[in-house]
């Protein structure tokens, strides 16, 4: 099938994010499909960092994909596809979250703190598995600020796109975050 | 600080993730694009209506998505994508609609194939037309060839994905997508519907979470004041629901929502030894009550208990029931379908041979599960339970037609009911709520009733149930446990299954020169204005056999200082009520209806004002209790009523618990001990 397909033509310069939304949005699955494709290992990751379980980050992912489907139209194209992309993913996560918390399941969210995949011979996994347990307990905004800024190493302004707020409340959330983390870190 | 803590945090960029599977992601690719095309189809019905349904709106889906998940999961996993791609879209539509709403399930699963239409993006030039123009026909082809013939294997459900190959290299490249872009876009507001719900408001620490399932909501009822309002009418509510969802909540760790809690059905729960009528002539007795109010020391409660008839054991009348089983793939968990194959032997263990007993489900394994059996055949009734299984591919379109066409052909000489169970998915095949309410009621009027047992938190559309159980002259239950599938359909059979009198209403005419001010405690999904109570057409709640009712008033006396309202400077009231006897704090009149009568009967009792008591320790452990129930659900409520500590009503109840055979008060003192420490209140 693929022999069909003039590789060199897509291989030479791929379609922008925005415009294979668009076309999506307009009812074409090819663009559609190959959109989804394209973004699964960065929703996967997403939902990988924020849920902290694989299993976990594999529904949310797939979940994600199908929602995409039908959210895909409300894509405007004012902000950058994968800025849009990861707050629909977040709020994945926080769906689920919330899904488990009301069913008493607070135990498995806070021990479950860092990627059950972390490398074992990374000599500072004990570290790390602390620093997120900390950054876990944090508040939801100064958690989100601290995650988006340090784990995914964006601007504080790229963060609060996401975050849907300006960039000085992201470094206000942030520097509340460090006051509530001195002692812990 | 901040060097240290900058170089700390900067190592959480660090950790390693792991990568995704090969099969996770061509599942969720697989699943993405049928839900597309099912987007699409639906498109195309709908050009109108907005697509898709916002993350933020969807409290009633039908199916919860991680066991939606789940079972498509499964079913790929068997590598057959024709199997997929029937379910999924279907899947999908029952996901994304809401309740009732009608479910459009595409035959063929449409291929769009517009080359003409690539004139949007604007940095997509002529080559990507030609790109993508000259990729449609691809996989197109594949697909329809999987949905005729269903012979294909895992490779060609890879095959959805012809261009995988031909794609950018997706797992590494696309590993972290640079922001670069996000620079021109920086402070574009964006309006899409999950953008606009934003990033969810920080979780509450002392929880009550939305919880996915749906109550209607209501206000307290109010105080009124006699001179104005001197008549009270409701109709009675026998169900428990709200009693056991609130348990649960409270047993899972969080508050229940407010409008969850429903206080009369809270007090309902509990069995109170009211004296039982003698005879079935009259199919209830009436007991009163006037004690000292627990939280207001100025007011007085005045309790109204009823007790049904308790048919004789010797009697034996036939039932004909027809269980609708609700077979999602919701009800997949341990609380919903296993818990429901376990109550529901129950019930037919205590079933005779003059009962017949038929299954049908819907939702999932669609249609006749058991042919009308006779109840002693209890082996096959069990086998037939036991086969079920959540999570089919059919559409179960007409399955409530269906169970009561089976319960009109077997039509006997006593109980004719269609016991609903589900977990919240009323896609029982008319969508629309009032049409299926319409239709109950039809049904109801010519001899079969409707009860609703609720399995599951999550998606349990409370409203839904409870105004269909109203409509079918039947109960709605949820049962959360073996236990309470025990106190259910083993205890209160009785009650469930057989109803001794219909449309009982409730009307209070107090004497203003006893009373100040009134208020119903619970009720507020029941009232009824004052002229409804003579109006037959107007429909009430039911009462099966053994059942017992209470309501409970809140009155101020006059004269007691107590009141909420000032008397009317203008007002007059003396003149009124010096003719009226002074005795009778007000007068008490029901009406309601025989099983099959369509005339109502009228009982009245005076409300004597010797039956009060003096104390609250005068009054009886019944008593004691349903004010303690009371002043616990008004609580949970958040009521602007009664100010009682949690202790305070420990201290109550544990006072009142009695003889307790069962259990049931016990349980309930757990539960203000876990609503205390939930809500960090003494």
């Amino acid at each position: 099938m693929a022999a069909f397909v003039d590789q060199s033509a897509l291989a030479r310069e791929p379609v922008p994010d925005a415009s294979l939304a668009l076309l999506a949005a307009r009812g074409d699955r090819l663009a559609f499909a190959q959109l989804v494709e394209r973004h699964y290992d960065y929703i996967f990751r997403i939902a990988c960092k924020w849920s902290g379980k694989r299993s976990d980050a594999e529904d949310i992912a797939q979940d994600v994909c199908v929602k995409l489907a039908s959210s895909i139209k409300s894509f405007d194209g004012r902000a950058a596809f994968t800025s849009w992309l990861y707050r629909v993913v977040l709020n994945a996560v926080r769906d689920m979250q919330r899904a488990r918390s009301r069913r008493g399941r607070h135990i498995d969210r806070y021990a479950e703190v860092a990627p059950d995949a972390a490398l074992p011979e990374q000599e500072d996994a004990t570290a790390m598995t602390e620093i997120w347990a900390a950054v876990r307990r944090l508040p939801d905004q100064q958690r989100d600020a601290v995650l988006l800024v340090y784990a995914e190493e964006m601007s504080h302004a790229q963060a609060g796109e996401i975050m849907g707020c300006k960039e000085a409340t992201v470094s206000w959330h942030i520097h509340e975050a460090k006051k509530t983390l001195r002692g812990l870190l | 600080m901040t060097a240290h803590d900058d170089k700390k945090l900067s190592q959480l960029s660090q950790l390693a993730m792991p990568e995704p599977t090969d099969a996770a992601r061509r599942r969720a690719l697989d699943a993405a694009l049928l839900a597309f095309d099912a987007a699409q189809a639906d498109a195309e019905k709908s050009s109108d209506a907005p697509q898709g349904r916002s993350w933020g709106a969807r409290l009633r889906s039908i199916i919860p998505q991680r066991s939606w998940i789940m079972d498509t999961r499964i079913t790929l996993g068997f590598g057959t994508a024709a199997v997929a791609l029937l379910l999924l879209p279907l899947g999908y539509q029952l996901y994304s609609s809401t309740a009732i709403t009608p479910v459009a399930i595409p035959a063929t699963v449409e291929l769009k194939q517009q080359p003409g239409q690539f004139s949007v993006g604007q940095d997509a030039g002529a080559m990507q037309q030609e790109v993508l123009a000259e990729a449609a026909p691809v996989v197109p082809t594949e697909r329809t060839e999987a949905g005729t013939d269903g012979l294909v294997d895992d490779v060609g459900a890879a095959s959805v994905l012809a261009q995988k190959s031909a794609a950018p290299s997706p797992r590494t490249s696309m590993a972290i997508e640079p922001f670069a872009a996000a620079q021109s876009a920086a402070s574009g507001a964006v309006s899409d519907m999950e953008m606009a719900v934003g990033m969810p408001a920080p979780m509450a620490m002392a929880p009550t979470e939305p919880s996915g399932d749906s109550f209607s909501s209501f206000d307290e009822s109010p105080v009124k004041v006699v001179q104005n309002e001197p008549v009270s009418t409701f109709s009675i509510d026998v169900d428990t629901a709200a009693y056991s969802y609130v348990r649960q909540a409270l047993n899972d760790g969080w508050m229940p929502e407010p409008d969850a809690v429903r206080i009369e059905e809270m007090i309902n729960y509990f069995n109170y030894a009211y004296p039982a009528p003698d005879s079935p002539q009259t199919p209830f007795k009436t007991t009163l009550q006037v004690y000292p109010t627990p939280w207001n020391a100025k007011t007085q409660l005045l309790q109204i208990g009823i007790k049904g008839y308790v048919p004789p054991l010797t009697e034996d009348k036939p039932s004909n029931l027809v269980f609708l089983l609700d077979t999602s793939g919701s009800m997949d968990e341990p609380d919903k379908l296993p818990l429901l194959k376990r109550a529901f032997a129950l019930l037919v263990d205590q079933l005779s041979s003059n009962d017949t007993v038929s299954i049908v489900a819907y939702a999932g394994s669609a249609g006749v599960v058991l042919e009308p059996s006779k109840a002693s055949d209890k082996a096959k009734i069990l086998a037939a339970l036991e086969n079920l299984s959540a999570g089919g591919s059919t559409a179960g379109a007409e399955g409530i037609e269906l169970a009561y066409r089976l319960a009109e052909e077997n039509k006997v000489d006593g109980i004719n009911r269609v016991i609903l169970a589900t977990d919240g998915d009323f896609n029982v095949g008319i969508e629309d709520p009032e049409d299926l309410k319409t239709f109950i009621k039809s049904k109801r009027d010519a001899g079969v009733s409707l009860s609703v047992l609720g399995f599951g938190q999550g998606n349990l559309g409370d409203d839904t149930m409870q105004a269909l159980a109203q409509n079918g002259n039947g109960n709605a239950s949820y049962i959360d446990s073996f236990r309470e599938a025990q106190k259910v359909l083993v205890q209160e059979m009785g009650g469930t299954l057989e109803t001794i009198a219909k449309d009982v209403k409730i009307q209070v005419e107090f004497n203003p020169a006893v009373v100040a001010e009134y208020r119903l405690v619970g009720y507020e999904t029941r009232a009824l204005n004052r002229e409804d109570f003579n109006n037959d057409k107007v429909d009430a709640g039911d009462i099966g056999a053994g059942h017992t009712v209470t309501a409970i008033y809140e009155i101020t006396p006059v004269g007691s200082g107590a009141a909420l309202n000032d008397p009317l400077r203008y007002g007059s009231d003396t003149a009124a009520t010096a003719v009226l006897p002074s005795d009778e704090i007000g007068f008490l009149k029901m009406r309601y209806k025989a099983p099959d009568g369509e005339m109502s009967k009228l009982i009245e009792t005076p409300i004597s004002k010797s039956l009060a008591v003096e104390s609250l320790a005068a009054a009886s452990d019944d008593s004691r209790w349903a004010a303690a129930v009371a002043a616990f659900a008004q609580k949970l409520k958040g009521s602007s009523y009664g100010e009682m500590t949690y202790a305070q009503i420990k201290a109550l109840a544990q006072g009142a618990r009695g003889a307790d055979e069962n259990g049931y008060r016990a349980e309930f003192m757990q539960l203000i001990t876990s609503a205390a420490i939930i809500s960090g209140q003494d």
